[in-house]
């Protein structure tokens, strides 16, 4: 049709806003494919490993060496294994955790090179291996030991190579290598803890009641019971997954659906300026659908070649991300990975769908008009809206009246930039917020809260003295009755533990031979003071009952915290029982006396090294949002500049000058652009409160929602900068709109 | 002489030269209403542009009250529009989506002393349809908004492309009659183009224009008030 040949006419008249659309489209179908092809492979691969290395469904620790071990198995149906694991020192300011391999759980997977076939020979995992420069073939010097590299691994117990269960980050230098039972030998310092994964995989949490029931009846002292959901080790890429996945279709969908607006108004404009035309075709004889095909060509261009464009530049991406996590982060085999089609296809015919229904409804519209009524030609007569009418704004001044009005004048066009600037800032602070809380959590070890130096916790529960300058502590990992991934720790603090300072959210101290909670874990479980919380502890199942009596205004994690001889006395152990103590100094404890080690000051330097792949992730989503932004405010600036040519050129002719008429034509979106800013804090809030609630459930991993003011004034410099340049590129358009225009053309 | 145009000439260059305005030469007295008339494209509103300083000549002088318009920079072209001329159209020009009122304070908005916008309301008769938008009103009372908004800042020169050009007689006889009155109450001098040589009897000057050269030119003593031209 030679009508179709109108379409590259049109396209490159308005080259800025079809490239700004097309830009829209490709990053909507360039986040689908991209996030939700890392999450889904990521997520599958993880699962995978799961299952074919027969991943630990919990661990634990034993006081004396577990006897009948085959009678347990069978009872219980399981398998239970023990592993040895010893950390050594390296020379080189890293630390390296041996461990020995099992045979019916936790199937160390070979990633590189080849198993280990003698002693002496080594699996190390493969970003230990990158941060220490190690190849296959290198020899690791332990000082007393000498290993031979023979190949990288992956630990379906070990995705997440922590050094302590509790922590956050892997300590830098941090590693974990496989190396044989004889090797782990000559370690007598070396820590056993028992293996277990079910044999039937329904139930589990009724057969780990059963097992622990068969363990408490030997008689066995249990001690760092870790169900694999708790355990970060295991859980954690699930955090990365699930972050992924929150922004793999909401904000595709937003994107479209932004596209669709804009997309409507072009055509609608295009179909209304071309009325005349339409009526003079259909009296020709043209049949509506051959119009309705031709004014749909264009949206639908833009739809496939962003959409197609977006899938071919996400597709490539997929394997690289999948890679590097793999390798570097939380460490499992990869393989090839699978595409899914549903996928591609909703990257490439999404953005067709919701284009092409909006533009079709846009146009039918026009359409159904007669032949008649098409040709009289109601260009220009623009009806006025509802909002127009209703607005009484005679006490305003002119200028205000007029912006005001400007704004009104099409409320698709109003809700496109509204909606847009809103998608844009929450997409910049989400990052920000995120990054924030991170830092909040890390920092919160130097919030005041403690004023120790070390935090050491035992393996197993002692009673006396402790040393000079150190306080006792008890702990019980429990979780609330109603809520078993809420899991916390109720703390057991001497009185007089001059160490520690829990402050309330005013500030002042709290009394510390009464029920504290902090302030996560109470924002968590919906507490408040005075309420009474029923709770279970993972060791022995047994429920306890307390009243809150304070809030702690800590992030350091969920805690309980009461005074300890009421602790041992609610959990039946002798008085004077600890399992760790704080302490100002360094105290010189053996590392097989120990559980856990922290240094409570200097927590930061870890938060170093997970920073700077942080901030560089948020600088993108940023800049990414900046540009979204961007093209918002220009396809919006572009189409009212346009929509107002008649009035712009009038204003010239009645004298006012090039800055008044800019400033009454630019300005008047600027508080537009406010609101949407203003909207996106409570609406980032709520989608950061979903994501932070998913991870809650996910790996019991709980962020405080903060607002950083720094922040949010950072997200607004960057959007009113990206507002006042756009504006600057479109005010040269305005000049260049002639007078003529004004005094040849019969508007209304 | 309020307005003086002499030897103004105009082209318009593309592919071949078209001369527009081929040596122009005209004379309006301070508080005097002149009429220019003439076929489809004798060159009738680029004079008037001109004079209105949208456009520029290409050589000759236009004088409005001792300013040299053809001398001017753009931006003093700008400044002379602001503070001097009002304009009215053939259709009106009326912004859409602004009221009869706001469509006023369009112009009163950059005036050093505009008048009040309800007493130039109330002078073209359309106090009462203040808060209407444009489509709500007939094409006469539309033009009367735009004479409204044309004399609200008092300018000196008030230009009329085919005023009465999209109305029926009736409607058209009753603008004339307001500019009429315009004329005679605030004392603005009035420049009008138009195709009906009846209206001619109203104005002191009457140009009639032909392929861009003044073809007649003559005075009227006796002036017809509107009410009473027919055609
Ligand atoms: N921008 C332009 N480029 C080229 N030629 C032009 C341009 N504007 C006007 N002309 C020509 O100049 C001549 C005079 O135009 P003008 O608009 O002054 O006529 P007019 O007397 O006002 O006609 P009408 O009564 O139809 O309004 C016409 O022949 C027109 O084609
Ligand atoms: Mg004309």
């Amino acid at each position: 049709m030679a009508l179709q040949k109108r379409i590259w006419r049109i396209l490159s008249e308005n080259k800025g806003r079809y490239i700004g659309i097309f830009i829209l489209i490709f990053l909507g179908s360039f986040t689908l494919v991209a996030a939700k092809g890392f999450a889904d492979n990521y997520g599958l691969l993880v699962n995978r490993f799961a299952l074919h290395n027969l991943q630990e469904d919990l661990s634990f620790s034993v006081d004396q060496p577990l006897e009948g071990l085959a009678a347990l198995k069978q009872e219980t149906g399981a398998a239970i294994e023990p592993y040895r694991y010893a950390d050594i020192p390296l020379s080189d300011k890293g630390e390296l955790r041996l461990l020995t391999p099992q045979q019916t759980v936790n199937l160390p997977a070979v990633t590189s090179g080849s198993g280990l076939q003698q002693p002496g020979d080594i699996l190390i995992d493969p970003f230990f291996a990158s941060t220490h420069g190690f190849k296959i073939g290198d020899r690791i010097d332990t000082g007393h030991q000498s290993f031979r590299i023979v190949g990288t691994l992956a630990l379906p117990h070990y995705i997440y190579p922590l050094k302590y269960i509790n922590d956050i980050l892997p300590p830098s230098g941090f590693g974990i290598g496989l190396v044989s039972p004889a090797d782990m030998d000559s370690h007598p310092e070396a820590v056993t803890v028992y293996s277990v994964r079910f044999a039937a995989r329904d139930n589990l949490g009724g057969q780990v009641i059963g097992l622990r029931a068969a363990l408490e009846k030997q008689g066995v002292g249990l001690s760092d019971w870790t169900d694999a959901g708790n355990n970060k080790r295991i859980r954690m890429p699930w955090a990365t997954i699930t972050g992924a996945k929150t922004i793999a279709v909401p904000l595709p969908v937003a994107l479209f659906l932004l596209c669709c607006l804009i997309v409507g108004i072009v055509i609608w404009r295009t179909v209304k300026a071309d009325s005349v035309i339409i009526g003079a075709l259909y009296a020709q004889g043209y049949r509506r659908r051959e119009l309705t095909l031709h004014y749909l060509t264009l949206p639908l261009l833009l739809a496939a070649a962003g959409g197609l464009t977006g899938v071919l530049m996400g597709l490539p991406t997929i394997y690289p991300t999948v890679k590097y996590m793999a390798n570097s982060y939380y460490i499992i085999p990869y393989e090839k990975l699978a595409v899914s089609a549903a996928d591609v296809l909703a990257g490439i015919l999404m953005p067709s769908a919701f284009l092409g229904l909006a533009a079709f409804l846009v146009i039918r519209r026009e359409l159904r008009k007669t032949a008649g009524e098409l040709m009289k030609g109601d260009r220009g007569k623009t009806k006025i809206n509802f909002l127009e009418r209703g607005l009484r704004l005679e006490r305003f001044s002119f200028g205000t009246k007029f912006r005001l009005r400007e704004q009104l004048r099409s409320i698709p066009r109003l809700l496109f930039l509204l909606f847009g600037v809103t998608a844009a800032s929450v997409m910049m602070m989400f990052g920000f917020t995120i990054n924030h809380s991170m830092n909040v959590v890390f920092q919160s070890g130097v919030d005041g809260t403690y004023d120790y130096a070390w935090e050491y916790s035992f393996k197993e529960t002692r009673q006396g003295q402790v040393p000079n300058g150190a306080t006792p502590f008890n702990a019980l990992r429990c979780y609330p009755e109603s809520k078993e991934n809420a899991e916390f720790y109720l703390t057991g603090i001497a009185s007089n533990a001059d160490g520690i300072f829990l402050r309330d959210a005013g500030g002042n101290l709290l009394p510390k031979n009464q029920v504290n909670i902090t302030y996560l874990l109470a924002d968590r479980l919906k507490l408040r003071e005075g309420q009474r919380i029923a709770f279970v502890s993972k060791l022995d199942g047994r429920s306890y009952e307390l009243v809150v009596d304070g809030i702690v205004q800590t992030y350091s994690g969920q805690f309980i915290y009461m005074p300890l001889e009421d602790f041992n006395k609610l959990t039946g152990q002798p008085a004077g029982s600890y399992t760790g103590v704080f302490s100002m100094g360094k105290l010189p404890y053996e590392d097989w006396e120990l559980a856990g080690v922290k240094d409570l000051q200097n927590l930061n330097n870890t938060m170093e090294d997970l920073a700077a792949p942080m901030t560089l992730m948020v600088i993108f989503m940023a800049l990414i949002a900046a540009l979204m932004g961007a093209i918002i405010i220009y396809l919006v600036t572009s189409l009212m500049i346009e929509e107002s040519r008649a009035t712009i050129s009038l204003l010239k002719v009645f004298g006012y000058r090039g800055k008044e008429v800019r400033s009454l034509i630019l300005n008047g979106s600027a508080w537009v652009v406010l609101l949407g800013f203003m909207l996106s804090i409570p609406l980032m809030l709520a989608s950061a409160s979903a994501l932070y609630g998913y991870l809650g459930e996910m790996i019991n991993m709980v962020l405080p929602i903060m607002l950083n003011p720094a922040y949010v004034i950072l997200s607004f410099a960057l959007i009113v900068t990206v507002y006042q340049a756009t504006k600057g590129l479109s005010g040269r358009k305005l000049i260049k709109i002639p007078m003529s225009e004004a005094l040849k053309a019969g508007s209304e | 002489m309020f307005l003086t145009v002499s030897n103004l000439t105009k082209s318009y260059y593309g592919g071949i030269t078209t001369p527009v305005l081929d040596g122009i030469n005209m004379e309006l007295e301070q508080g005097s209403i002149g009429v220019i008339l003439g076929p489809s494209g004798s060159g009738k509103s680029t004079l008037m542009n001109i004079i209105g300083g949208v456009d520029r000549a290409d050589g000759g002088e236009v004088l409005v009250d001792g300013i040299n318009v053809t001398a001017l920079t753009d931006d003093q072209l700008t400044e002379y529009r602001r503070e001097r001329i009002g304009f009215i159209f053939q259709f009106y020009n009326l912004i859409p989506n602004l009221t009869v009122a706001e469509n006023i304070e369009v112009v009163s908005n950059i005036s050093k002393a505009p008048l009040p916008v309800d007493d130039v309301l109330s002078a073209v008769g359309l106090a009462d349809k203040k808060r209407r938008f444009p489509r709500e009103l007939s094409g006469g009372e539309q033009q009367r908004v735009s004479i409204a908004r044309a004399i609200v800042k008092n300018p000196a020169l008030l230009l009329c492309d085919e005023p009465t050009g999209a109305l029926d007689y009736v409607t058209s006889r009753d603008v004339l009659a307001l500019l009429q009155k315009v004329n005679t109450e605030y004392g603005t001098s009035i420049l009008m183009i138009t195709h009906n040589s009846a209206i001619a009897g109203m104005a002191q000057a009457v140009y009639k224009l032909r392929d861009g050269k003044v073809a007649e030119a003559y005075r009227n003593s006796q002036l017809v008030p509107a009410e009473r031209i027919e055609w």
